[in-house]
């Protein structure tokens, strides 16, 4: 730990850290632009700059610095005094944040980025009301730079975050910086646009609304929207995010910062791969064949019905006749209350964990570099099946892969089994299709209709995670937890609600109370991977 | 922990002796008559009936004969306003819908295909029944898109047809623009 002083405070930060970062820290709201934890720094522009002390070159007597210093380019060094609060320093700001404005079109009724644009904030805080600018603006147009991303010119800071991103952690380094002066502008190169899988978060570390969002652009204003700290399932990776919606629908993922594991970065497939949330063939009843006849019944009946039906066949058939296949898109709470409401009817039941899907390789940015992967996108498709791995382990008794329990159905092995879905594609193979006509008595819970929901003598809609609360085991083995951002589809009870008053418990569902009764069992589970917070004035 | 409701400004539990009991006044003779007060009520009542004075002047004969409005402030029926060119002037900034207390408007913005303008609103519908008239959507708005009219006979026979889409908005400018010009029609763009 060093020990600086600033604007006359002492503060206790870490060593070699930027001087910008550690007073961020300690609270001070220091405009900057350029400087982003996660890039090189270039100290380009120049609103963060300090006066510092040092030596006087004759008299060798310590006194305030000549001229400013960018603090994002000085490291911590114990002992420092610099100033932020010195008339230099605020007269900088001022004139800097005059010359961002003198070509800015001042469009925020129409910008996207208006709301939580640090253009804005700045000017407001640090700015004038005033330019005194009387030429003509520049106009720039506004140019398609990829499939997912748009660049209006005319309100960009010239930072070069979105460059050194696309250099440094992409390492495909499509964007550049053509032209010189006050005409430079970010371009790609003629025929290759920007197309990396990790091109979104250009448009969140874009301090303005310079680059935006396509599939977000005009849809909310973002003061609408409410944010709910969440976790990505997309991959096993298990990427801190914000799921942001407004009147229970999402409209955008945005990561949030997770040192370690996804630190401020999220990959395309998981921000844009939340649609199917919405989607309109969504199962939204709770459906009970009994033969030939459909019944719908309240929510509040399930658990009798369940009670009755696996107590026949574990009567009629016995114990080790009964399965349930528990999915890695399941909560490690709800993974856990339903193994312990099978094992409870049937202790000698098979548990399995349903299909990990897998998609090629690892892929590790940057690309085409030597370097160490500074973010991972994993093969592995979904988001906990290490979580269901450890309940599988804790919950004991017969246990096998989901292939073994595919061909032991097509045997008529079992009689009874509880298949939870979850999936967002497709994902009953046609084996496994044929070997459900073979089990007499399936419980469906899954998201979309299928020739599971098909076969099934009763089908419970599940709900996505964006409606669901719980934790996420990662490839690393962290456990995170993740909080319901909307309401459940009309229809659908949150899978933990229903499960947790089949396991006979009473009250409502709460994710961390499942999790104190879990960790009595499972110790791993009384500590959680909860990332630290960015400073508050940070961007 | 202690629930906060029943815990005093100060800080402590509410006690018996914090609670004050009021007991209501006995009525005397004449309020338990209740005849003295409907008399009184009778004579204000009578008094502004043979004021012909007040009649003539403050009276008016509705429907057949309308009331003097002050045109430029009164605040009635919404318009979305055009421009010069005919198009709907609002931008779908939703600083009318940020700004609206009741939370009567709802805009849903698109890519304008007019090579001025960057955003232009496909739907606009404002909901006539949940609105206040406060006039502060008038007041939010960067282009001066929507505004409130002089009129105010505003009757439907379901509430369907009381939320008033973006045409019906323009019908009601176009239906108002003589009796209420466009403040200011120069500002376009954004």
């Amino acid at each position: 730990m060093a020990k600086i002083i600033v604007d006359g405070r002492e503060i206790e930060c870490r060593e070699r850290i930027p001087v910008l970062y550690a007073a961020l820290e300690a609270g001070w709201d220091i405009p900057h632009y350029c400087y982003h934890p996660g890039l090189d720094v270039v100290a380009s522009c120049r609103l963060c700059l300090m006066e510092m002390k040092m030596p006087h070159p004759k008299t060798k007597e310590m006194d305030w610095s000549p001229k400013l210093l960018p603090s994002c380019q000085t490291p911590v060094k114990d002992g420092m005094e610099v100033r932020f609060n010195s008339d230099r320093v605020r007269d900088n700001r001022r004139d800097c944040m005059e010359y961002y404005l003198l070509n800015h079109p001042l469009d925020c009724p129409v910008c996207d980025q208006a709301g939580e644009c640090w253009l804005q904030d700045y000017s407001r805080k640090f700015g004038e009301a005033t330019s005194q600018m009387v030429e003509a603006k520049n106009v720039n147009p506004k140019k398609d730079v990829g499939s997912k991303t748009l660049l209006y010119q005319d309100r960009c800071v010239m930072c070069s975050r979105c460059v050194r991103f696309c250099d440094e952690i992409a390492g495909t380094g499509e964007l550049g910086i053509v032209n010189r002066g006050s005409k430079s502008e970010i371009d790609v190169f003629p025929g290759v646009p920007l197309e990396n899988e990790l091109q979104g978060n250009v448009v969140d570390i874009c301090p303005v609304g310079a680059l935006l969002d396509k599939d977000f652009l005009m849809d909310q204003r973002v003061w609408f929207l409410k944010s709910s700290d969440s976790v990505c399932p997309g991959c096993s990776t298990g990427c801190a995010i914000h799921v942001d919606h407004n009147r229970d629908q999402v409209w955008r993922l945005k990561p949030r910062f997770n040192p370690g594991v996804n630190d401020w970065w999220m990959c395309d497939e998981g921000r844009f791969g939340w649609k199917y949330i919405h989607d309109e063939r969504r199962l939204d009843r709770l459906v009970v064949r009994r033969g030939a006849e459909i019944e719908y019944p309240d929510w509040s009946a399930l658990d009798e019905i369940a009670r009755i039906r696996f107590g026949t066949v574990v009567k009629d058939d016995g114990e080790e006749k009964v399965a349930g296949v528990l999915s890695p898109f399941m909560a490690c709470e709800e993974a856990w209350l339903l193994a312990r409401f099978i094992r409870e009817i049937a202790p000698k039941a098979t548990l399995v964990m349903g299909p990990v899907p897998t998609e090629g390789e690892d892929k590790l940015f940057p690309q085409n570099n030597g370097d160490s992967a500074k973010f991972t996108i994993r093969s592995e498709k979904c988001p906990n099946r290490r979580g269901i791995e450890m309940i599988l382990k804790n919950a004991g008794g017969p246990s096998v892969s989901f292939e073994d329990f595919v061909k032991k159905a097509g045997q008529s092995e079992f009689a009874a089994a509880w298949v939870v879905g979850g999936y967002p594609g497709e994902w009953v193979t046609k084996e496994f299709a044929s070997s459900l006509a073979k089990v007499k008595m399936v419980f469906a819970q899954d998201l979309f209709s299928s020739p599971l929901t098909e076969a099934a003598e009763v089908v419970i809609p599940s709900c996505s995670w964006a409606e669901r609360s719980g934790c996420f085991v990662n490839h690393e083995g962290k456990i995170q937890p993740f909080e319901a951002a909307i309401a459940p589809l009309e229809g659908c009870q949150r899978d933990g609600n229903y499960l947790f008053a089949l396991s006979g418990e009473s009250g409502l569902y709460n994710a961390s109370r499942v999790r104190a009764m879990m960790a009595e069992v499972m110790p791993e589970f009384g500590k959680l991977h909860v990332p630290p917070s960015l400073p508050k004035h940070a961007h | 922990m202690v629930n906060e409701t029943t815990q005093s400004a100060a800080g402590r539990a509410w006690t018996e002796t914090d609670v004050v009991y009021v007991d209501q006044p006995e009525l005397t003779m004449s309020e338990r008559l209740y005849l003295p007060q409907v008399f009184g009520g009778m004579k204000t009542t009578l008094r502004h009936m043979f004021k012909m004075r007040l009649r003539k002047e403050k009276v008016v004969q509705y429907p057949e004969q309308k009331r003097q409005l002050r045109k430029e402030i009164y605040r009635g029926v919404h318009r979305l306003n055009r421009d010069d060119q005919g198009r709907v002037a609002c931008v779908a900034c939703f600083m009318c819908e940020t700004a609206c207390p009741a939370h009567c408007i709802h805009i849903e913005g698109v890519e304008s295909p007019w090579p001025d303008r960057e955003k232009y609103p496909i739907k606009f519908d404002i909901d006539e029944l949940r609105c206040i008239y406060c006039g502060m959507c008038e007041e939010a708005c960067p282009v001066d898109a929507i505004e409130l009219t002089p009129e105010y006979h505003l009757v439907g026979s379901s509430r369907d047809e009381m939320i008033f889409d973006k045409e019906k908005l323009l019908m009601v400018y176009d239906r108002t623009k003589d009796e209420k010009p466009r403040k200011n029609p120069m500002i376009t763009g954004y």
